[in-house]
């Protein structure tokens, strides 16, 4: 196995807090929820979420793409397109059979199947679109984006859960190292704001009934919290091994030092308390990107704002880390977009990296006192940050952890 | 009443962006861009919207939308005749 340096040298982001990187990371770093009631939503037991603002899929993925691509796969096309660009690369003139696509996603096009199934019940059979399959299955947005970009290496979809983004990325700095690729474009896409879909998270109780101020609803690390706020969007990184990087004249952003995987083996849904399994992600990622615990400076946690993912995970960094790193959520701004939710994290990570900059949770008016992590609230933090940890937790007991370092 | 082919010629603008001026009797759905998974799909909402089903064999993305718009008309009026 090969120890080759894999660097990230294009991003796109679109999320809640705007549809391109540049207005996604100001309004990320302002620490504004972006959560609102939501018409779509109407009637439901939780009727507040965190979509896209201003998304057409006309003008920022093409013509037809509302017949052909279910949100997830939109959301994703534009991220993918912004993180080409910035990366400087031409798809028209690279070798596509050594360029992959490796996307994670958690629950595929819902939102078609959803409609559809309603057709099929109202009007019967026939009136079912034909189109239907090739939207729903959640493996077609890596297919999109290898027919977009002419890249016809390895292309495949990763799904655990809402550490799919993260298992994504940390497969795809493998397929770098193990000189499969030479380029990936890798990330996460979700769109999961459906009637179904935000339904079955509220009978779970995992989300939040602060139904009457959407915009204090997810308060990750508060002592508070009552539950998440589903989001939606896409994170894409392009990452190339560091030499062929440099040899180009890229810019290069930020280091995939470390990747550790685990799972709890525990529970369906609850993380493991004893949090066993986290915490060995977490020395394994470490080990792997070859830093000890006092190297890290920050840390972009998954905190959903529920009440036993954000007490586990926070055991588990105080545990594995102490209490030095400069602690956030994103999702207090931009919700819980599940399997889009490590990328678009690893996106902010590599962007805090680059700006030396901790954008702040949004809603930590009383930090949890059982919670004893240098949580950055209300203001963003300024800091080198040479060493930051990204990690991410799935329904399913599924682990990443991704350590992203300064070039 | 519109002709079949008006009525054809909107479906393919309503329901699947294709340009208007684009469109001529003679020109296919292959030049507009739509391949066979668009044509099944258009007969989907032909035999919604329009109440006729048209078997998928026997439309082709080579077809011309005159020639739809034919077999659409042939479709209705031998529904129509049968028993």
């Amino acid at each position: 196995m090969s120890t080759a340096s894999v660097a990230v040298t294009g991003l796109g982001l679109v999320s809640a807090a705007g549809v391109g990187v540049d207005d996604s990371w100001r309004t990320i770093c302002a620490g504004v929820s972006m959560a609102r009631r939501d018409p779509a939503l109407a009637g439901l037991p939780v009727d507040i979420s965190c979509t896209v603002p201003g998304f057409s899929p006309a003008t920022h993925v093409g013509r037809r793409s509302s017949l052909i691509h279910d949100r997830f796969v939109q959301l994703t096309i534009a991220a993918a397109r912004e993180a080409v660009t910035s990366a400087g690369l031409d798809p028209r003139t690279w070798d596509g059979a050594r360029v992959g696509v490796v996307i994670g996603c958690g629950l595929g096009g819902v939102s078609t199947w959803e409609r559809q199934h309603r057709r099929m019940l109202e009007s019967g059979p026939e009136s079912v679109s034909a189109l239907l399959i090739p939207m729903l299955v959640p493996n077609m947005v890596a297919g999109h984006l290898g027919m977009e970009f002419h890249a016809t290496g390895p292309n495949f979809v990763t799904a655990t859960a809402c550490a799919s983004g993260a298992t994504a990325i940390g497969t795809a700095r493998q397929l770098l190292r193990d000189d499969v690729c030479d380029i990936v474009l890798t990330g996460g896409g979700e769109a999961g704001v459906s009637p179904l879909i935000v339904t079955g998270f509220a009978q779970m109780g995992a989300l939040s009934k602060r139904l009457d101020e959407p915009a204090t609803a997810s308060r990750p690390f508060d002592v508070d919290r009552d539950g998440f706020v589903i989001g939606e969007g896409s994170g894409i990184l392009v990452m190339e091994r560091e030499t062929d990087a440099r040899a180009r004249g890229a810019q290069v952003l930020a280091l995939v030092a470390g990747y550790g995987a685990t799972a709890d083996a525990h529970h369906m849904t609850a993380p493991d308390p004893a949090g066993v399994s986290v915490r060995h992600a977490l020395r394994t990622a470490l080990a792997d990107a070859g830093v000890g615990p006092g190297d890290v400076g920050h840390v972009n946690a998954h905190g959903t704002s529920t009440p036993l993912n954000d007490a586990a995970e926070a055991a588990a960094l105080q545990d594995v880390l102490g209490p030095g790193p400069a602690v956030t959520s994103v999702k207090g701004v931009v919700g819980h977009s599940l399997g889009a939710a490590g990328a678009i994290e690893a996106v902010c990570t590599v962007l805090a990296i680059r700006d030396g900059l901790v954008p702040p949770t949004a809603n930590v008016t009383v930090q949890d006192p059982e919670i004893e992590l240098d949580v950055v609230a209300e203001e963003p933090r300024h800091q080198r940050i040479d060493v930051a940890v990204s990690d991410s937790f799935g329904f399913g007991g599924q682990n990443a952890v991704l350590v992203l370092t300064a070039p | 009443m519109a002709s079949m082919y008006d009525t054809l010629v909107n479906l393919l603008v309503d329901r699947f962006e294709v340009d208007r001026a684009e469109i001529r009797p003679g020109i296919t759905f292959e030049d507009l861009e739509m391949d066979s998974l668009f044509v099944v799909e258009l007969l989907v909402v032909v035999q919604t919207e329009l109440k006729v089903k048209i078997d998928e064999d026997s439309a082709s993305p080579r077809d011309t939308i005159e020639r739809a718009a034919e077999m659409i008309e042939a479709q209705i009026a031998a529904a129509s005749s049968a028993p």
